[in-house]
């Protein structure tokens, strides 16, 4: 018995134009969530193909609960939400689920129970309309997408990946996503999640794995990976128009190696062997109104532009990643 | 091949199977093919059977210049022949005369008082030729029976003039020939003429043609869909490729079957109820006309029903042919990306499949021709020839044998290249692949 959901091992995926994956490793603790972040092309879709042996890689070795990836009926404890969704247009949305169930292994009376579950959770079961007597082009995108979570969720999957799932999601769905997650969390069960919005991803995982190119950047803990990245960073927002001034400041790269500017509030990164004081002095004498000034852990975001900057969007590859 | 889970290859043939056979198009499908093959066996065989002896046939003029009365012996016995129809016009004109008298009948004819003329001159005496023109002329059937009474009586002024007496020649040259076909098999003298096993050979051929194109196109839409809707990515991370094609080929080979039964079913309910309908009703007004009830399609087609182990090389046939053909609609399926490209992509397996139904009429004219026996082997081409050259002449049990083989081997690469080219292609989108490429998917897909 190991305590992680997937171990991939020195994973490498080529194809005939680029290499997508080379030499990845992987831990996913169980029962954590976990975001596999990294720009559009950099390998996460394929990472999690492999996962779930859609496509097989060229080397290197991936388990799923201490067992190969490979072994009859692990795929079973997955539950996988794709980039691309879709569902068939045509069909019943009872008939649908149903079957993604028994694809799963689930036995047809099960799959009927547990539907009627999860329709009624999502609200497209209500006392005054069965949305499951409908054909699924028949719904609303919105309803479609909350079809795709109960098809990823419906055989109680132990381990459940989403990739992309934030993305073309409106924000009820969103929300309602999110809360599925920390439930499932809760429930023990194991999410992993590829993203590049960084936001979700910092509030909702306890580990991540930041991938470019093809190759980890970094991994660890959330707290970890901030906590080492953190003493660096000050929090500077200023009112009225103190632009020009404070620019002037944070162009000296004696004092300040990166500062991300969002206008009135600005992430900086101090130069190595600088100061936080000299630079609090230093905006000080600008004569800028201070409205906060904090010594404080990046954001994801911000560890992010740091560790892949933007060379690590490769071109041409969206959609593949 | 990767290994095939059978639970699961289950469950993809029920939905397979189950959601084609509840679709409405399905159950129209169903209930409309008998009624429209029925219309295209039954009406016709109806309509001619109704028809011919109370057709305009027999109005006609006859223009007699032999100035031997050849003419009236011609009008008579066309009247007793078919009692009910009008009586031609008999006119006896000189040979100088005789154009003339055509160009008034060919008037007649466009002013729709006839429906043609026979010429009789010192050629038709001389036993050499006769001229028919008419708006039906280009009827067989129609020339034949005109031509039967003018040589007929020809004959019969001649043996006349040398000297028999008028009762003995009618007696001598009256009764006509009826030819009656039989065939004769590996085990001898077989039941049912000839025309009812061409009838069914043709009927299965065509009946074999149609359903592998109607459901190896059904299979590529079905992959396409997949593809389209995006769910292949879903169904693959539950199920391998491999159990996925296994379970589509045979829930869509399976509705195929169960069309087909259903046709045969009510079909043959049609022809036992309706057929009595129809030719019962008519019976008596045919009478005992030249359209004798013999040789009836309902007759035809209970004689020409194929025996057990027939039906079973012919199922053999379409399983395997199936297989074949549905699994590169398959591959073509998961090829391409948009509709759009389906047309090109399915070209080479299309025109295997075309080919086989061009040399149809070759076959059927000549069964054991060198081009038939090769044409009835050729894998691609045997699943709808062999049924079609078996049910017209015995084959020799090692060709059939050699053909069913070719087949089923033929199937096993084509399953073997598919699940390939649908493992790599079913997630891949965008432009359609080069053949080189497909032959890497081919070479890599693992």
């Amino acid at each position: 018995m190991t305590d992680l959901a997937i171990d991939i091992r020195n994973v490498v995926k080529r194809y005939a134009e680029h290499v997508a994956v080379r030499d990845l490793s992987l831990a996913v603790p169980r029962g954590s969530v976990y975001g596999l972040l990294g720009p559009n092309g950099a390998g996460k879709t394929t990472t999690i193909r492999m996962i779930l042996n859609i496509i097989v890689p060229d080397s290197g070795s991936i388990s799923l609960f201490g067992k190969s990836h490979l072994d009859r009926g692990i795929t079973d404890r997955i539950g996988y939400l794709p980039e691309e969704r879709g569902l068939y247009k045509k069909m019943q949305v009872r008939r649908v689920l149903k079957f993604l169930a028994e694809l799963k292994g689930m036995s047809g009376a099960d799959a009927e129970k547990r539907i009627d579950y999860w329709m009624e959770r999502f609200e497209l079961k209500t006392p005054d309309k069965d949305w499951g007597l409908s054909k699924i082009d028949e719904l609303s995108r919105g309803m479609q997408q909350k079809v795709q979570f109960i098809g990823t969720l419906l055989h109680d999957p132990d381990l459940i990946i989403l990739d992309e799932p934030f993305s073309g999601l409106d924000p009820i769905n969103a929300q309602a996503l999110k809360d599925t997650i920390v439930d499932l969390k809760e429930r023990g069960k194991t999410v992993i999640f590829s993203t590049h919005l960084m936001d979700n991803a910092e509030r909702l995982c306890d580990s991540v794995c930041i991938i470019a190119r093809g190759e980890k950047v970094l991994d660890g803990a959330v707290a970890d990976v901030k906590r080492e990245h953190g003493t660096r960073v000050v929090a500077l927002s200023v009112a009225g128009e103190a632009r020009t001034a404070i620019a002037h400041v944070l162009a000296d790269r004696t004092l300040v190696s990166r500062a991300d500017d969002q206008n009135r509030y600005y992430e900086i990164e101090l130069a190595p062997g600088a100061d936080a004081q000299t630079l609090l002095s230093r905006v000080i004498a600008t004569g800028a109104p201070i409205q906060r000034f904090e010594l404080v852990q990046p954001s994801l975001h911000q560890i992010f532009l740091e560790r892949v900057g933007a060379s690590g969007v490769e071109e041409g590859m969206s959609g593949q990643g | 091949m990767a290994k095939v889970d059978m639970r699961k290859l289950g469950v993809v043939f029920r939905r397979e199977y189950l959601e084609r056979v509840r679709s409405k198009w399905f159950l129209v499908g169903t209930l409309l093919g008998p009624l429209f093959m029925g219309a295209v066996t039954i009406l016709p065989t109806y309509m001619s059977l109704k028809q011919r002896p109370g057709s305009d046939l027999t109005n006609v003029v006859v223009l007699d210049a032999t100035g031997t009365g050849l003419g009236a012996r011609v009008g008579k016995a066309l009247g007793e022949k078919y009692p009910a129809a009008p009586v031609p016009a008999v006119k006896t004109v000189t040979p100088e005369r005789l154009l003339v008298a055509e160009d008034s009948a060919v008037n007649a004819v466009v002013r729709k008082e006839y429906v043609g003329f026979i010429v009789l001159d010192s050629n038709t005496v001389a036993n050499r030729s006769v001229t028919y023109a008419g708006r039906n002329a280009s009827s067989l059937s129609d020339v034949e029976a005109l031509m039967g009474i003018v040589r007929q009586q020809a004959l019969a002024q001649r043996l006349e003039r040398e000297g028999l007496d008028a009762a003995r020649v009618t007696a001598l040259t009256a009764e006509r020939l009826e030819t009656r076909k039989e065939k004769i098999g590996n085990n001898g003298r077989e039941k049912g003429g000839g025309m009812g096993n061409l009838a069914f050979g043709y009927i299965i051929a065509f009946l074999l043609y149609i359903m592998i194109a109607l459901y190896g196109q059904t299979m590529l839409r079905g992959v396409l869909e997949e593809k389209t809707t995006r769910v292949a990515e879903v169904v693959v991370s539950s199920v391998s490729t491999d159990t996925l094609l296994a379970g589509k080929v045979l829930g869509v080979g399976l509705v195929a079957i169960t069309q087909v039964l259903a046709w045969v079913a009510l079909t043959i309910g049609m022809l036992f109820y309706l057929m009595p309908i129809l030719f019962g009703k008519m019976a008596p007004q045919a009478g005992a006309t030249a359209a004798a009830p013999r040789g009836l399609p309902a007759d035809m087609i209970t004689s020409a029903l194929p025996t057990p182990g027939t039906a079973l090389i012919i199922l053999g046939f379409f399983v395997l042919g199936f297989i074949f053909y549905s699994s590169l609609f398959a591959a073509v399926g998961a090829m391409v990306s948009s509709q759009e490209d389906v047309q090109q992509a399915s070209m080479p397996v299309m025109l295997m499949l075309i080919s086989s139904v061009v040399f149809m009429s070759p076959i059927l004219t000549n069964p054991g021709s060198s081009l038939s026996r090769t044409m009835s082997l050729i894998p691609f081409s045997a699943p709808i020839l062999m049924p079609l050259r078996m049910s017209l002449i015995p084959v020799p049990w090692w060709e059939l044998a050699a053909s069913l083989g070719g087949v089923a081997v033929a199937g096993v690469a084509a399953i073997w290249v598919s699940a390939r080219i649908y493992r790599v292609g079913l997630l891949m989108y965008g432009k359609r692949p080069s053949f080189a490429e497909l032959a890497r998917w081919v070479r890599y897909a693992n």
